[in-house]
């Protein structure tokens, strides 16, 4: 690198010391951009990873699981048998659910460390302190290996003891940061054991196991136990892809709101070094030497931006990671550790996705300036035929991607393709929208009367602003859009998952107690007394068109299914469609996840593998099934008993008698005297406030995303306005020194800002129906298999109008600090002699 | 150094195609001084626009320093402006971005013709020893042009192409300029074709000529 070129880069990167202000916002934004996007990509590589680690805790060593066809748990003296028979890779796990003293409830895990395989726990952990604890751990009074960011939201301290709703304790507290771990708490299995009160295991795991050694423990397990081959990670991967893409897609959108604010800002800094390049070009500057430096400052920033955007973006996916893993985990059993574990290769596609955004907006522009000849580059009139010129070629592109967009919409068939559509159809509004504004400033005009003059002045202002506000308006109508979009989708989904959760979750209790017999229950004494309905559900998993299918018995008498609500429905209504599912047992209702996802219509015959051969139903009805990954299918209790004899229980759910004031306090007590625990029942309230909870939970990650990109766009915003104050500001002086007084300027200033905000603020209500709409009846349906009516209120709408116009008028405030610091030195240069 | 032959130049306004430059002639000598009068639209700078490459003729030939300046490609104009020529204008052109002293120094050291010594006294004559650390903009214009000055000479061009170079200056300080400038031109051997409106400017210069209808005339 020779001098020549130092001294062309020292004046080209020099323009970023002399203006800070750009240089701030032109990182802000790339790095936003960046952060936003890289969050997402480390969140989304992290939780597969995770799932891949998941095989490496205990249970997920597994190449099989041994379970109870009843799902009753499996006999401590069957585990101890097959070890005897020679399994020495086949180890124990209970799994518990307990509430904690103040209501929180946690997951346990539990194994044999003696017993797992060598190769269970990383060779890296094996060191003394891992030794110590591990023989604490297996020996009296145990240890409970508690995951950190749960010991952070329990307020628990390493030694500590978890008290849990009836007064027992947990062993003393290790926290840990293992990752495979999740959420889960990690205990002995003799501890768990005592905590359960029970001496059956939940299921036994088999490790590394040859053909022979299958073979032979298929033959010598009892018939009430079944070998299910471990296909957890698969099925993970396959149930959490949709969200996945949602969350990735959505990081796009923040990116390319990013990219816009970094070419707002990269016009900005190639506007006032349209001199420098002239000076350099008379000064005898090579075309390739220019070339080079540009080369090289796109490089630098993305470096720059990569780096901080990165760094941003791991902080950003740290905050948000606790949230969506508690989500993934309760919506997919999905375990996520909460340990960022970094991948080179985010990081290289960070800098990819960078240096193409930079060499959009930076690169290409300067390049575009460089064949000018001599003093043309320099020429304003030029770059306002530019300007003109540019905004009808954007107006053309954007009606040519809206014209893409809607010929692309009917084909949407995959969720990339859904995104690929909306994101040509926002990028066409944005281009769309200067032309639209030049219109509507050319409108005005014509409306203003002649008489008044400084409003029609200040309309025509708008003319020197839009060149500079441009970018920052295309922005911010992105911003806007997919505030409205995804705010209303949120609004819709929670509006039909409230209503869906009130008639699905209508019983006062729910019990999930495999020990406990439906039959007990009803054979109790005192029953009659509390009891107004129940409701024994049983069925079994399995897979059906290559996707984990679950099967339901249910009682078509129980309140719950005579309320079932139905999407669709075979005759005249839904009550005649549930009436014949109840009478005939060839009938089956469906979830909406089987109607959307596997393409099954109302009235089509559908075969299932059944004990005795396929069994084939015909479909009367499709119901709502918010939150379930899996596909789901309603058969008559009686009918999948009899087809399907492994069938095992999936809970009791009870209708407490309204008359009595007594009754959730007697089904307790009753419910102790069957031998249930506290954590083997939910009551209706905590169900549904943790199902709420969960909702809530899985929507944290968006509304922090849609806050961050309104942050992004106000910064936009506000850079634009610095910067035509800062370019104009030798014109506002010459106002000044008319006798203008600093309010009307500043009204000057602010009536055009207005105008295009309103039009923008106008275009997004449509623009994030239209959004919204896309999202639920195609994206979501597509994504999750779920419908649901589209709830819009004018209120966000309004309340964004309010945000809006705060940016403006904080913006318009430093805009007139500003002008109060540069005014005076501004007004001495302008009767400069010398 | 330089020959300038049958040289025609025209612009097209709306329709109509407007002639500025009509086979013009036209020859300097190494380190001599012209003065380029005429009025205001008569192609004077349009004359030093083509001279500097900065412009395509509609025919004619231009030769400087051995190369053809008509028919050079913009990688050897460029290289011509950078180490052979100069351009002074009455916008000044200074990178507002970086400090007075890398102004001075910018063209020399793209050249690689730093020179400390002759930089030193450059700075002197001019009067901008004080000034080196601030930014053109914290200047008053007529320190602007001598700065503007300093970095067309220092590092020895050929020929110095200047377009009204004190335009934007009062009277006294015109003449003081325009006194240290066509000096120094003469102390760095270089020749000077300078632009001007003013016949007072032009008495500095050794030859004076005036461009009228196109074409050019040898002026008392």
């Amino acid at each position: 690198m020779n001098s020549g070129f130092c001294w062309v880069m020292k004046a080209l990167l020099s323009h970023y010391w002399r203006h800070p202000w750009q240089t701030l916002f032109l990182t802000i934004g790339l790095v936003a951009g960046v952060a936003l996007w890289s969050a997402v990509q480390i969140i989304n590589q992290h939780a597969r990873d995770s799932y891949q680690e998941a095989q490496n805790l205990l249970g997920a060593q597994a190449q099989y699981w041994i379970r109870n066809r009843r799902d009753q748990g499996i006999e401590t003296s069957v585990y101890v048998e097959l070890r005897r028979a020679g399994f020495r890779q086949v180890f124990p796990l209970v799994e518990l659910e307990v509430s904690t003293a103040a209501g929180v409830s946690i997951k346990i895990i539990a194994t044999d460390l003696l017993a797992l395989p060598d190769d269970a726990f990383a060779s890296d952990e094996v060191n003394e302190d891992f030794a110590d604890s591990w023989l604490k751990f297996v020996q009296p009074p145990y240890r409970a290996w508690v995951p950190r960011v749960l010991a952070r939201e329990l307020d628990l301290a390493a030694g500590e003891q978890l008290e849990l709703r009836d007064g027992r304790k947990l062993p003393p507290a290790l926290i840990q940061a293992r990752e495979q771990q999740g959420r889960r708490v990690l205990v002995d299995i003799a501890a768990a054991l005592e905590l359960s009160a029970s001496e059956r295991l939940s299921y036994l795991a088999v490790g590394r196991i040859t053909a022979n050694e299958f073979i032979r423990l298929q033959k010598i397990l009892p018939g009430h136990l079944e070998l299910i081959e471990n296909q957890q990670h698969l099925d993970l991967r396959e149930l959490t892809q949709s969200l996945h893409s949602h969350l990735s897609a959505m990081s796009l959108l923040s990116f390319a709101v990013g990219l816009f604010i970094v070419f707002n800002a990269v016009r900005f800094s190639l506007w006032y070094r349209r001199g420098t390049l002239l000076n350099l070009r008379l000064m005898g500057c090579d075309t390739r030497v220019l070339l080079l430096a540009i080369l090289m400052e796109t490089l630098l920033w993305s470096v720059l931006g990569t780096v901080l955007g990165f760094g941003a973006g791991i902080l950003l996916a740290q905050a948000l990671l606790p949230g969506l893993g508690a989500s993934l985990q309760s919506l997919y059993d999905a375990v996520v550790g909460t340990d960022l574990g970094l991948s080179p290769w985010t990081l290289l596609q960070a800098w990819g996705i960078s240096l193409l955004g930079l060499a959009w907006a930076l690169a290409w522009p300067l390049y575009r300036q460089l064949p000018r000849r001599g003093l043309q580059a320099a020429r304003s009139d030029l770059l306002l035929i530019d300007e003109s010129l540019a905004r009808r070629r954007l107006a053309l592109a954007g009606a040519l991607l809206a014209v893409l967009a809607l010929l692309a919409y009917a084909w949407i068939e995959t969720v990339t393709q859904g995104f690929v559509v909306l994101g040509l159809l926002l990028f066409a509004a944005a281009w769309v929208l200067p032309i639209l504004l030049a219109g509507a400033l050319r409108l005005l005009a014509w409306l203003l009367p002649g008489r008044l003059l400084l409003a029609r002045w200040m309309v025509s202002d708008g003319w020197s602003q839009l060149p500079a506000l441009r970018s920052a308006m295309m922005a911010l109508l992105l911003a806007l859009t997919a505030n409205l979009g995804v705010g209303s989708l949120v609004d819709s989904f929670r509006s039909a998952f409230v209503g869906w959760l009130e008639v699905r979750q209508s019983a006062d209790i729910y019990l999930r107690a495999p020990q406990i017999s439906h039959a007990q229950l009803l054979g109790l004494a005192d029953s009659s007394q509390w009891l107004a309905a129940s409701h024994h559900r049983i069925g079994i998993t399995t897979r059906w068109r290559e996707r984990p299918t679950q099967l339901r018995g249910i009682d078509p008498g129980a309140p719950d299914s005579l309320q079932l609500p139905l999407s669709s429905w075979q005759g005249e209504s839904a009550a005649a469609a549930l009436q014949s599912w109840r009478e005939q047992p060839a009938k089956v209702l469906i979830n909406e996840q089987v109607h959307f996802l596997a393409g099954v219509e109302i009235g089509e015959q559908i075969s299932l593998q059944g004990d005795n051969g396929i069994q084939t139903y015909e479909v009367v009805g499709v119901f709502y099934d918010y939150g379930n990954p899996y596909f789901q299918f309603y058969l008559p209790a009686r009918e999948l008993a009899s087809h399907w004899r492994q069938h095992y229980s999936r809970g009791i759910a009870l209708w407490l008698n309204p008359d009595n004031p007594q009754a959730f306090a007697q089904a307790e007590a009753s419910l102790k005297t069957l031998g249930a625990q506290p954590g083997d029942w939910i009551a209706q309230a905590q169900l549904r406030k943790l199902s709420v909870a969960i909702f809530e939970r899985t929507f944290a990650i968006t509304a922090a995303m849609n806050l961050l990109t309104m942050i992004v766009a106000a910064i936009a915003l506000l850079a634009s306005l610095l910067a035509i104050l800062q370019e104009r500001l030798p014109q506002f002086a010459q106002w000044r020194a008319l006798g203008l007084r600093q309010s009307e300027q500043l009204l000057l200033v602010a009536t055009p800002l207005l105008i295009f905000c309103a039009i923008v603020w106008l275009l997004s209500i449509p623009l994030g129906a239209v959004l919204s709409w896309i999202l639920i009846h195609k994206l979501n349906v597509i994504s999750f298999g779920w419908s649901m009516p589209l709830l819009w209120e004018f209120t966000p709408a309004l309340q964004l109008a309010l945000v809006i116009g705060l940016i403006c008028g904080l913006t318009l405030l430093l805009v007139a600090v500003q002008w109060r610091r540069q005014m005076p030195q501004a007004l001495a240069q302008l009767g400069e002699t010398v | 150094m330089l020959a300038i032959r049958n040289l025609s130049k025209s612009y097209r306004y709306a329709d109509a195609r407007q002639s500025v430059l009509e086979q013009l002639d036209f020859d300097m000598v190494a380190s001599s001084s012209v003065a380029l009068l005429g009025e205001s639209g008569s192609g004077k700078s349009t004359l030093l626009h083509l001279i500097a490459g900065l412009d395509h003729a509609d025919q004619g030939e231009i030769h400087f320093d051995g190369h053809a300046i008509h028919a050079a490609r913009e990688s050897e104009l460029a290289a011509l402006r950078r180490s052979r020529l100069s351009l002074v204008f009455q916008q000044f052109h200074l990178i507002s971005t970086l400090t007075v002293l890398d102004n001075i120094r910018f063209q020399a050291a793209l050249c690689r013709r730093l020179d400390p010594a002759y930089e030193s006294e450059l700075i002197e004559r001019l009067g901008l020893g004080d000034q080196t650390g601030k930014y053109p903009q914290q200047l008053s214009r007529g320190q602007q042009q001598r700065v503007a000055i300093a970095r067309a000479l220092l590092h020895k061009p050929l020929l110095v192409l200047a377009d009204e170079p004190t335009g934007n200056l009062d009277e006294s300080s015109s003449i003081e300029v325009m006194g240290l400038f066509s000096e120094l031109v003469k102390r760095a051997g270089s020749s000077l074709l300078m632009v001007t409106h003013s016949r007072s400017m032009a008495d500095f210069l050794d030859r004076r000529v005036y461009l009228h209808n196109g074409k050019l005339t040898e002026s008392e």
